[in-house]
């Protein structure tokens, strides 16, 4: 009975989504733009709710100090801009230095978790918010040279927004629509979402990713078992920092902008929201629940505004979008279902 | 020993009072200037920067913390700091927080003689004017008539305004957004009114961010290409910016007026060293991007940031005052000096008709 009540709040928000729709056709809020904002927002956001699964798998929890890869990310793609390469050829580049920062500062931040036992969300949230001021010392200081994207006035230190468009801003958005009607589908960028997706499933199938489901499982018995339980679960926050690195890569390449110094403070709040909603528990993620999870917490702001601006409540949307999201967090929260529930939770 | 110490402490004061007697007598003062850090805000930062540049050692500059509202009281102590300084004669505020005024009744009571000037802190107006020797603010709620009007002569016909619902909890801007819609009524524009995703619950700017990129294009193929864009938010400039580039519509001003807004990442602007901080120049450079998107004279602002403007025109009025050239300020005078240093035209507004050194401030517009 429990078992079927962890689907809930996707069957909830479903529902409204559905609702939501029908709304939207009453109201001729064209359709075709929201399937297109939609499939978006889902690969531009997805690859950073995929992110959280490595850490959740290894039982560590959710990355709440998602914002050290970001910054990992956002130094890669400033590099790139700063060496003025562009198209394709930035893009990559902006890829493979993110993760190979990622792979220094994830070292690091695994090490730091790995002393934390037990507290590794709560310590997470702190590592991510501390960095960040010092990443803004950072940013107001490194000794970056090209023009546009230092700051107007004084000249010396990044701007807090570089835009991207003689770079490579949505490379992948534009890269191979298939254009059916009014509706274009961004295969390109749903093709990249779909190729991370893919390597983090077939990593689980590897020695290495089923030793990190082992020890979410249980620790004391993957010990037993031979596993290097500290190893893999660095392993695990370098997996989950260099996805998360290049999952703002994709969001910024789709954005159009970079943006530094306070930006990323927030973003592991809208990513862990995801994953939550798609069913997730604080034990366990799948590849599955981070896509529908991803879909249905962003259609449901791609909805939920034009929707209520013409209905003019906008008041009321934003109550009401911020009840069924943080409602359902709290749902899932509390449901702890999964492998960490007692036995008779599950039945 | 004991003896030693005394004389020494002694020496040590009567040297420190016959050094501020001498500055005092050979008229070399300082003046305070207190603005946030550079990365919470450029422009007041690097405009006390210049203002130190053109006053070479008469200039001390305080930056305030960075996140201000939790660590007000480290603020109040860094002024009170400059207050106990014999040789600084002036305070000028550059910082848009509420709370300071706490800092500026002590110092006064301490010496009644010292200049303070606030441009802007957000404290009771009422309680300001009695304290200070002249407050300086952008006049935010005139705005409301003066950007959809200037919309209009752009050739917009509808004027939208994105807003959320705790920006619009606030006094100023819900007064704002009253009179841009009168006015909007009273010149035959449609105003648009659009509630975005808010920034200030939990998941940060992103979901406003995103939802403006997606919503813009919808309203322009609504309502055409005559259309106004205004946003609230400062974070939404970016946006709103590269998306009149794309798609033709009007951005008569941002929320925050200043060439430094919006405009360097939209048009990605390269400033190069030796132009930074030079508004002919960047003003130039913004035009002629304008131009080459087929944009000219559907982007405009103001030419000079407030920001950046307030702390050198403060630091001129107060210079004016400590020296005597001046006893109390009147907007004529004001308006010259204020020509001076932006180089447009400055209209000056009393905040009340009853308070005497509370000024409101709008600058001729530039457009693109």
């Amino acid at each position: 009975m429990i078992v079927r009540a962890r689907h809930v709040p996707q069957m909830v928000i479903a529902i409204f989504l559905c609702a939501m729709a029908g709304g939207a056709l009453l109201l001729e809020i064209p359709l075709p733009w929201v399937i297109n904002d939609a499939l978006v927002r889902l690969a531009m956001n997805g690859v950073l709710v995929l992110s959280l699964v490595p850490m959740l798998n290894v039982g560590i929890g959710i990355n709440f100090g998602l914002p050290v890869a970001i910054v990992a990310g956002l130094l890669g793609l400033c590099l790139t801009v700063n060496w003025r390469l562009t198209g394709s050829l930035g893009f990559t580049m902006a890829l493979a230095l993110s993760t190979v920062i990622a792979v220094c500062l994830g070292e690091v931040y695994g090490r730091l978790l790995n002393r934390v036992r037990g507290r590794e969300e709560i310590t997470a949230t702190f590592i991510g918010f501390s960095f960040i001021p010092l990443t803004n010392f950072f940013w107001a200081t490194a000794p970056f040279t090209n023009p546009a994207m230092l700051w107007p006035i004084g000249g010396i230190g990044m701007r807090p927004t570089i835009g991207l468009k003689s770079y490579f801003a949505k490379i992948l958005n534009t890269w191979m629509p298939l254009e059916i009607g009014p509706l274009t589908i961004p295969c390109g960028l749903l093709l990249f979402f779909g190729l991370c997706c893919l390597l983090v499933h077939l990593f689980f199938k590897t020695t290495p990713g089923l030793a990190i489901l082992a020890i979410g499982e249980n620790e004391g018995y993957a010990r037993l078992c031979g596993i290097d339980v500290d190893r893999m679960r660095r392993l695990a926050v370098i997996l989950s920092t260099v996805i998360g690195a290049v999952g703002i890569c994709v969001y910024a390449q789709s954005y159009g902008f970079i943006e530094l110094y306070d930006a990323p403070m927030m973003m592991a709040f809208p990513a862990a929201s995801a994953i939550l909603i798609g069913g997730s528990t604080t034990g366990r993620a799948t590849v599955a629940q981070v896509v529908a999870g991803t879909f249905l917490f962003h259609t449901m702001y791609v909805l939920s505004g034009p929707l209520a601006n013409d209905l003019l409540v906008p008041e009321m949307a934003e109550i009401f979008r911020l009840m069924m999201t943080t409602g359902v967090i709290l749902f899932a929260m509390l449901h702890h279902g999964g492998r960490h529930a007692r036995p008779s939770e599950t039945l | 020993m004991l003896r030693n110490l005394t004389m020494t402490t002694i020496i040590l004061i009567l040297s420190l009072c016959l050094l501020a007697g001498t500055a005092a007598a050979t008229g070399t003062y300082k003046i305070g200037i207190v603005t946030p850090t550079l990365s919470a805000s450029e422009d007041e930062f690097r405009g006390a920067e210049r203002t130190a540049a053109k006053h070479p050692g008469m200039i001390r500059h305080i930056t305030l913390p960075n996140n201000f509202s939790e660590e007000q009281e480290t603020a109040i102590t860094q002024i009170l700091g400059l207050g106990d300084d014999p040789e600084v004669k002036a305070i000028v505020i550059c910082a848009g927080y509420s709370g300071i005024l706490p800092a500026i009744q002590k110092i006064k009571e301490k010496r009644p003689e010292m200049v303070v000037i606030t441009a802007p802190i957000w404290d009771d107006p009422d309680m300001m004017a009695k304290y200070v020797d002249l407050a300086l603010d952008t006049d935010w709620v005139q705005r409301g008539i003066s950007i959809p009007t200037k919309a209009q002569k752009m050739g917009a016909k509808t004027f939208i305004h994105y807003s959320f619902p705790t920006h619009m909890a606030k006094e100023v801007i819900a007064k704002r957004h009253d009179m841009m819609k009168a006015t909007c009524a009273k010149l035959g524009m449609q105003f648009v009114e659009v509630t975005t995703p808010d920034p200030t619950t939990g998941a940060g700017p992103s979901p406003m961010l995103q939802f403006l990129q997606e919503d813009i294009p919808r309203q322009i193929a609504r309502y055409g290409k005559d259309t106004a864009v205004f946003g609230t938010n400062c974070p939404m400039q970016d946006v709103i910016i590269a998306k009149a580039l794309e798609l033709k519509f009007i951005m008569p001003e941002q929320c925050c007026p200043t060439p430094t807004q919006g405009y360097p990442a939209a048009m990605e602007l390269a400033i190069p060293k030796e132009d930074a901080g030079n508004f002919d120049k960047i003003n130039a450079t913004i035009k002629e991007k304008a131009a080459a998107a087929g944009m000219t004279g559907r982007l405009s602002t103001w030419p000079v940031p407030v920001g950046y403007f307030f702390p050198e025109f403060s630091t001129e009025l107060a210079i004016e005052k400590i020296e005597g050239k001046v006893k109390n300020y009147d907007m004529a005078e004001m308006k010259k000096t204020a020509k001076k240093v932006a180089g447009v035209e400055v209209a000056f507004n009393k905040m009340k008709p009853e308070i005497d050194n509370y000024y409101l401030i709008i600058m001729d517009s530039i457009i693109y």
